[in-house]
């Protein structure tokens, strides 16, 4: 009996505890961390892509409905980022609080400091993303822009705990601070180094750690490696002397093997998101692997 | 009845090879006119590699561009129009080969408010008997988005719920011809109501995805129902169960059942069982993917007072996804007619399916049908459909 009572207890309590905590949806594992990180154990976040997977292609489940529509805040790329899956997965919510508009959703990318945005859009050039590049997350020093637009809506929907989120932001602004010095650091003999990438998404990495894209696999965004483009990268690598192609995790690397076997380039697969390797357990691991990856081929 | 193609005889054969040969011929000819946009692409590379290379060797620094905060913002609807082009042959009849424009689907769609969405999707399809183009409206709907207790309502003119398929527009199906027992019973593209849909998600102690949809209104004239005739509505309940086997692999299964009016001015009523499995590796999910699908029904008619007659339809189907842009499928389907007894139909169909982009699909498609009320035949399509502008994501 006073077991069943401990056992009870124990659970309203755990429930009270649920209860009280912000239930958050995010589509990339990397607004998921700094969620995480900002909200600490305030909040309950669930992240809908992988850290493995291509954040265009996700298909939109109806088990994410179920997480949507008890959700207090859904945390988008934004950008047309998710354009393919987000929108029916939000239609089919019923949640008001989470539609564009309302007071939990959270656009990630709002005052992201975009590139290559395009002056016009025509399919005929790839799937383009008409606000710009949306893979902003990649520079560290817009982590910050992010936690900021995350801290924001945590304090709307939580004012209580504001001083406690905006301690926390204030820690993950300092530890960015302090890391990014570290990762530059360490890049830092290796800049201008010129480099060959599957798929457009490396831009703001590239802008901070100052590598030079020279040419993507892929002969327009989203259009998958052909012979020709592929013969042409390879006379690339071989007149310019490039050693290092970067690949992404969810990409097979037929591609990228065979261009690299053809050039006596090297192939580094570096990760785009938080969980793509099992090591990269939050935000700031995900730049600790892709500096150490990018090191071990530059060496 | 049915006579196998083994079993004609040799002049028979040949003319049906040179037949066969024939919209082989005319079905390449289609594939290289649609694919040459894909060697226009091959011209684009040269130019782009010429001015990539002729960048390079004049080695001039090209400035970074300055950050651009974005794109100006608009309250423009998304837009869309999709094309469906096919070419047929059949073995049926004197006039067995076809090329023809089968329809073009304009969408447009957008919120309307904080509470709600709208959508409007008009088609401008080929009449089969006359060859003319009319327009029609084949959806108009509005659409909840903030209502309490996780329901969600739907006004207007819709593809109602029976069935897993019949929500599906036509391009978005795996298969060119809609599933038999779909067409035998409602009509090509299925059954369109026009009232009102009302839908709650179940909480359940599982936690899994359960949903419940209520429909009522007036149906389209079609082989089963016409309430043109009498003040009876039609009444349509789905319940759709999801569950996540593992990252990999889901599995759906659904119930459906409706009751309306029939031509006769009296009920028909059916029920409808749905199963499907998805398989689709998350980190290469752009790159292999299993779909098996299967649906089933069953059709009370009734004729007069105290008779009825029953009449069932089925189809199964495999799809494979071999590489990013090839799939293969395999379907076989059985359908009654409804309030007609003893009616048999089999089909066997066959998929080829290239998809160069998300914009464009190119499919071939074989299939054998046998009827027991009808001249059996075979069938080859070919469809290509082409979308541009900005089309709302289908349901998983």
């Amino acid at each position: 009996m006073k077991k069943s009572i401990i056992v009870i207890f124990a659970l309203l309590v755990f429930s009270i505890q649920s209860y009280s905590q912000i239930k958050i949806v995010t589509t990339i594992p990397d607004l998921k961390s700094i969620a995480e990180q900002i909200g600490g154990e305030r909040v309950d976040a669930f992240s809908i892509a992988t850290g493995y997977q291509n954040p265009h292609f996700v298909d939109p489940k109806p088990s994410y409905i179920l997480k949507l529509a008890k959700a207090d805040m859904f945390i988008t790329v934004g950008l047309d980022l998710e354009i393919g899956w987000v929108p029916p997965l939000l239609n089919s919510a019923r949640n008001a609080k989470i539609q564009k508009g309302g007071e939990g959703y959270v656009d990630a990318s709002i005052n992201i400091p975009l590139l290559q945005v395009p002056t016009s859009v025509n399919r005929g050039e790839g799937d383009i993303h008409i606000y710009g590049n949306p893979h902003y997350w990649l520079d560290p020093l817009n982590g910050k822009i992010i936690a900021q637009n995350i801290y924001n809506a945590l304090a709307r929907l939580d004012p209580e705990h504001q001083s406690e989120f905006q301690a926390r932001l204030k820690k993950f602004n300092e530890t960015i601070d302090v890391k990014i010095k570290e990762w530059e650091s360490k890049l830092a003999k290796y800049k201008n180094t010129k480099v060959i990438v599957y798929h457009n998404e490396w831009p703001y990495f590239e802008q901070r750690f100052g590598l030079k894209i020279v040419d993507f696999l892929e002969p327009k965004p989203g259009i998958p490696p052909t012979p020709s483009q592929l013969a042409k990268i390879i006379g690339i690598m071989k007149r310019e002397n490039l050693k290092i192609i970067i690949n992404s995790p969810y990409f097979t690397s037929e591609a990228t093997d065979l261009v690299a076997r053809n050039s006596g380039g090297k192939v580094v697969t570096l990760a785009t998101s938080v969980g793509a390797y099992p090591s990269i357990k939050n935000y700031f691991d995900l730049f600790d692997y892709n500096v150490y990856q990018l090191l071990s081929v530059f060496q | 009845m049915d006579i196998p193609l083994w079993k004609f005889s040799s002049t028979r054969k040949v003319k049906v090879i040179m037949r066969f040969i024939r919209i082989s011929f005319l079905i390449m000819l289609n594939s290289f006119l649609l694919l040459a946009q894909t060697d226009s692409t091959a011209v684009a590379d040269s130019l782009l590699a010429i001015q990539l290379q002729s960048q390079m060797l004049t080695q001039t620094p090209v400035p970074p561009p300055a950050p651009v905060t974005r794109s100006a913002p608009s309250t423009n609807p998304d837009i869309s129009a999709i094309g469906d082009f096919r070419s047929l042959y059949s073995s049926e009849g004197k006039k067995n080969i076809e090329t023809y424009f089968n329809q073009l689907e304009v969408q447009v769609t957008s919120v309307v408010d904080p509470y709600a969405s709208a959508n409007f999707l008009f088609s401008f399809g080929k009449d089969s008997l006359n060859g003319d183009f009319s327009a029609g409206l084949e959806e108009a709907t509005l659409t909840s988005l903030t209502l309490p207790y996780s329901m969600q309502v739907v006004l207007g003119k819709f593809k109602p719920h029976f069935t897993k398929v019949n929500i599906l527009h036509p391009h978005a199906f795996s298969f060119i011809e809609f599933p038999t027992m779909i067409k035998n019973f409602f009509a090509d593209e299925g059954l369109f109501m026009e009232g009102m849909s009302a839908s709650v998600l179940i909480p359940n102690p599982w936690d899994f995805y359960q949903e419940l949809d209520f429909e009522i209104g007036r149906s389209e004239v079609n082989a089963s129902l016409d309430h043109g005739i009498t003040n009876r509505l039609l009444y349509i309940a789905h319940l759709n169960n999801f569950f996540e086997l593992s990252d990999n692999s889901t599995i759906g299964v659904g119930v459906s059942g409706l009751t309306g009016a029939n031509h006769l001015n009296l009920a028909t009523s059916m029920a409808g069982l749905d199963i499907t499995y998805k398989w689709k590796p998350v980190q290469f999910n752009t790159y292999n993917s299993f779909t098996w699908q299967t649906e089933g029904l069953v059709s009370q008619t009734d004729t007069s007072v105290g008779n009825a007659v029953k009449s069932y339809g089925a189809y199964t189907f495999f799809e494979y996804q071999i590489e990013k842009r090839t799939f293969i499928g395999a379907r076989y389907d059985y359908s009654g007619l409804p309030g007609v007894e003893r009616s048999d139909e089999r089909t066997s169909s066959l998929l080829l399916r290239f998809q160069p982009t998300e914009f464009q699909i190119l499919a071939l498609e074989f299939q054998n049908v046998n009827r027991n009320y009808a001249p059996s035949f075979q069938q080859v399509v070919f469809r290509a459909i082409f979308g541009i502008g900005t089309h709302a994501a289908h349901a998983y």
